[in-house]
């Protein structure tokens, strides 16, 4: 690495998006990252390509598309595509671009149709996206036209685990099992752990002037919160000091970049809790589920310790699918941080709550998740800002020569794996792990020729001393 | 989702009023809405919170681009997810982060200017009247960071004692995907 006297990186501005630079970005040793990532077209360009066309991207919920024709709009990377029921029940996810001159065929959010007619010239696709009518097809095109061809480009593969469909472009890429691996699976099985859940209705959507990845990587960050929202604490919103849990922090890590960090019930008190039955449990949940007094360690049901394991269980942090989908709110949202440039992020906040969840609960949970997060949720108002102006000052000739310090805790922890059931974790103080786990995988997306090269030359999930 | 009410049989307590209390009426709470704007404008949050009843509720649904053929479903109802969906002490929690002196999202504050027009009394009932208008807020931030939320709002007055309050207010945004880095400010 190239340092400057005065501690900037030189030519940061002027290199080219090589496999060279792109390697220098992320230091591990230092734990030292450079700006650029956050500022340059080049390397967002790649992002798309290298990232978000090959990975699985999440699309939607089972209950958000129950019935035949019911369509959603989504997106992976810069490329929106319809995620619908077809005639057979199956879900498609079809790029929403007509083959004739590449209209969007879908120009609602969601809804549902009966078959997708573009309002440009009038090509009609069915369901599953096979173009079935064209206009003047005899007497303008004179049957000269194979209708076979020129359906909707399907992505290349889509599946779903408790029912959150995911899809990718790429048809190497491997199963999402396997793409989410143990953590990933963790991740979305806390989703899952309060029963069989559907959407709450209504998504907020807001668009901040920051990099997808400052938006992606504050998900980890348990440091920011006290200062950040320290406002929330003040007004009586919720208490800030007790969700922190500052000295029982857990950090899981998994091939790809997938990661889960923030707040661990000890193993201890775990055991306690594994000692009750699920009547018990329930009556602790009850109490504090939903309830911002309340410190966030929740006594998770026996479903839950069969879902995420013995290490897993004792997770309260935030995963994040990688590339970008947050798990957060204690297994009731989900967060897409979608890219719309180098400068430009939208956020998507969904609410799933469990369909048996008593109503008394479910209004109470709908409020605090509706408080909490969003644009003028008492949390999210203050990151905002924080993230554009992060981004803003990458932009600097000056101010992108000078790395942004993620550092915390480097060199400080092992990595410790639970022999019986093989899950492995850190377990520590507030830290940046995560952070640089998410930016030593982002390297080797972005290296990577393709899924085959990523399959085999990724770098596995860290053991030992991080 | 309430639309735009044409003149009807349905009996909205206007009739009741000669045309000079309507005038009257129609004056008394465009000063209120002026004198809340001022109020907010003024980040005089605290009087602006006494404008509100106890069990005041301050709500805005989630807008969504939808056909035509679903366009019962362009908002989301009460009970779904919102934006804000405030009773009087969440209203005083959220001016009590403004007042934290962290509250980073409005320190240095926004600059807003809130705008009514299209009063419109639509209905009368016992000591509540119920007002559509149309709103305009922009608010200005930092350097260079501005927004404009245009929309309709569908306000609900109480009479106390001689005074006009607010008990409800349900705020439907002309936008859908929100273009701001957050919603800090009151609407
Ligand atoms: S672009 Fe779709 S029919 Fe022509
Ligand atoms: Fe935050």
């Amino acid at each position: 690495m190239d340092i400057q006297d005065e501690g900037g990186r030189a030519n940061g501005a002027d290199r080219t998006c090589n496999k060279e630079t792109i390697a220098s970005c992320f230091d591990e040793e230092s734990g030292l990252l450079d700006r650029r990532i956050f500022a340059d077209q080049e390397i967002y360009d790649q992002e798309m390509r290298n990232i978000f066309a090959r990975a699985w991207n999440f699309m939607c919920h089972e209950s958000q598309i129950p019935n035949v024709g019911d369509y959603f709009i989504n997106h992976i990377g810069e490329d929106q595509v319809i995620v619908v029921r077809d005639k057979q029940g199956e879900v498609q996810v079809l790029l929403n671009t007509c083959r004739h001159r590449g209209n969007a065929l879908c120009r609602a959010e969601e809804g549902n149709v009966k078959s997708f007619v573009c309002s440009y010239h009038g090509w009609n696709y069915d369901l599953n996206g096979d173009l079935i009518g064209v206009p003047g097809i005899t007497p303008y095109y004179r049957k000269d036209f194979d209708k076979s061809t020129l359906g909707l480009v399907k992505a290349a593969q889509v599946d779903n685990l408790h029912g959150f469909y995911f899809a990718t472009l790429d048809a190497d890429a491997p199963s999402l099992h396997d793409y989410l691996g143990e953590v990933g699976r963790i991740g979305l099985g806390m989703m899952a752990t309060n029963g069989e859940v559907a959407i709450v209705d209504g998504i907020q959507k807001n668009v901040i002037d920051c990099n997808w990845k400052i938006a992606v990587d504050n998900l980890y960050d348990w440091y920011h919160v006290q200062y950040s929202h320290a406002s929330a604490g003040i007004a009586g919103f919720m208490d800030i000091a007790a969700i922190l849990h500052p000295q029982n922090q857990m950090i899981m890590m998994g091939d790809y970049g997938h990661a889960i960090s923030g707040p661990a019930i000890p193993e201890d008190m775990q055991a306690a809790i594994d000692a009750m039955s699920d009547e018990e449990r329930k009556a602790i949940a009850d109490e504090s589920f939903v309830d911002g007094e309340a410190p966030r360690l929740l006594p998770r049901l026996k479903v839950a310790r069969e879902l995420l394991g013995p290490v897993g269980v004792r997770s309260m942090g935030h995963p994040n699918i990688f590339p970008n989908l947050w798990v957060a709110t204690n297994g009731t949202q989900l967060s897409l941080r979608l890219p719309r440039g180098p400068y430009k992020t939208e956020i998507w906040w969904f609410t799933f709550l469990p369909k048996d969840m008593p109503e008394d609960k479910r209004k109470r949970a709908i409020a605090f998740n509706s408080h909490l997060f969003g644009p003028a949720g008492m949390l999210e108002q203050d990151d905002g800002e924080n993230w554009s102006q992060s981004t803003r000052a990458s932009r600097g000739v000056k101010a992108r020569t000078f790395p942004h310090h993620v550092a915390m805790g480097l060199g400080h922890d092992e990595v410790q794996t639970d022999a019986a059931s093989g899950q492995s974790r850190v377990e520590t103080t507030i830290s940046e792990h995560a952070q640089r786990w998410h930016y030593k995988s982002w390297t080797d997306w972005m290296l990577a020729d393709s899924w085959v090269d990523l399959k085999a030359n990724h770098t596995p999930a860290p053991k030992g001393r991080v | 989702m309430p639309q735009a009410q044409e003149a009807s049989a349905v009996d909205t307590g206007l009739s009741r009023l000669s045309l000079q209390q309507r005038l009257e009426l129609q004056f008394e709470i465009e000063q209120f809405f002026y004198v809340e704007a001022a109020l907010l404008d003024a980040r005089e949050y605290r009087a602006w919170l006494d404008l509100w009843t106890q069990d005041c509720s301050y709500w805005m649904p989630i807008r969504r681009t939808v056909a035509l053929a679903d366009i019962d479903r362009e908002f989301t109802k009460r009970g779904d997810m919102s934006f804000y969906d405030d009773d009087k002490k969440m209203l005083a929690m959220r001016i009590a982060k403004m007042e934290s002196g962290s509250s980073w999202s409005e320190d240095p504050p926004s600059r807003s200017r809130h705008f009514v027009s299209n009063v419109r009394i639509v209905s009368i009932e016992g000591d509540e009247t119920s007002v559509e208008l149309a709103f305009a807020l922009y608010r200005s931030r930092l350097n260079d960071d501005e927004s404009i939320w245009v929309g309709r709002r569908v306000d609900r007055l109480r009479r106390v004692g001689g005074d006009l309050k607010l008990c409800d207010r349900e705020i439907y945004l002309d936008q859908t995907l929100i273009s701001a880095t957050n919603m800090s400010t009151l609407f």
